[in-house]
């Protein structure tokens, strides 16, 4: 899927019309940009998500699983913010401006820097669960303003979806553009998953330990 | 045409690097485990 979508991407996806040379390439930017951009939001989402389920239930696998997808959604939060601030040069002339949309998603990725700080600052297991599912709730309201961002406020920011206009994508575009969506929520399920095995494992090393008493 | 490749190439080295990371991280574990399991053979068998 991912071969596919990176094939659409670079080469497979009809060019778009009336724009510089650079500019036609760099518009080619945005079938993974915006996959990453989503994902980080997707993934910030599923540790709220996650969070709540540790609150309601104080099992310790709710809490592994919102970490794992946190620690997700910082990686798809730095790969979305670099490609864009590759596009915006292109195309704005500039690497970075305090933009609303560029500003929220600064906060938004600071906030869930901190998430981790904040769990790095507790030792108890069950006190750095609890702390940390309130403090993941709170940070993903940073979310839903990043992504209204655009449409709240001034912005130079485009918009891909807009519900008076539609999709600014031709129908080629569409294609490819929905295919690496798929391709990169496929990738996102499988390192979450794999991320959280691995957590569990090493919680699980971590009890033996501390029952072996070493 | 560099800033398309730049860009791939930032999304694809955050992605491989994630995945490297927890490639260590599991074979830091493996280690781990090994350790903990000579060390309850010892503790098992103190004339090992």
């Amino acid at each position: 899927m991912i071969l596919v979508s990176a094939y659409l991407a670079l080469a497979g996806a009809p060019d778009a019309v009336g724009l510089t040379e650079d500019n036609t390439y760099a518009q080619r930017i945005i079938y993974f940009h915006v996959p990453s951009a989503w994902l980080s939001m997707l993934a910030f989402g599923v540790t709220m998500v996650a969070s709540i389920g540790y609150l309601a239930t104080s099992k310790r696998s709710w809490d592994s699983f919102a970490m794992s997808s946190a620690e997700l959604g910082l990686i798809f939060t730095f790969a979305a913010a670099a490609s864009g601030a590759i596009w915006a040069k292109p195309a704005w002339n500039v690497w970075w401006t305090w933009d609303p949309r560029l500003t929220t998603y600064t906060i938004m990725f600071l906030l869930f820097v901190a998430y981790f700080m904040l769990r790095s600052a507790m030792e108890d297991p069950a006190r750095r669960a609890r702390f940390s599912s309130v403090y993941a709730i709170f940070a993903f309201l940073s979310v839903p303003i990043t992504f209204m961002s655009i449409r709240w406020w001034r912005t130079i920011h485009p918009v891909l979806i807009d519900p008076n206009e539609g999709f600014g994508l031709g129908p080629g575009m569409m294609t490819a553009f929905f295919i690496s969506l798929a391709s990169f929520t496929v990738l996102y399920l499988v390192l979450v998953l794999h991320r959280y095995r691995l957590e569990r494992l090493r919680e699980q090393v971590d009890e033996l330990k501390e029952a072996l008493g070493y | 045409m560099a800033f398309m490749i730049a860009a791939y190439l930032i999304i694809w080295l955050a992605a491989f690097g994630f995945i490297f990371s927890m490639v260590r991280r599991q074979s830091g574990l493996q280690q781990e485990i090994s350790a903990l399991r000579e060390l309850v053979q010892e503790r098992d068998d103190p004339t090992r």
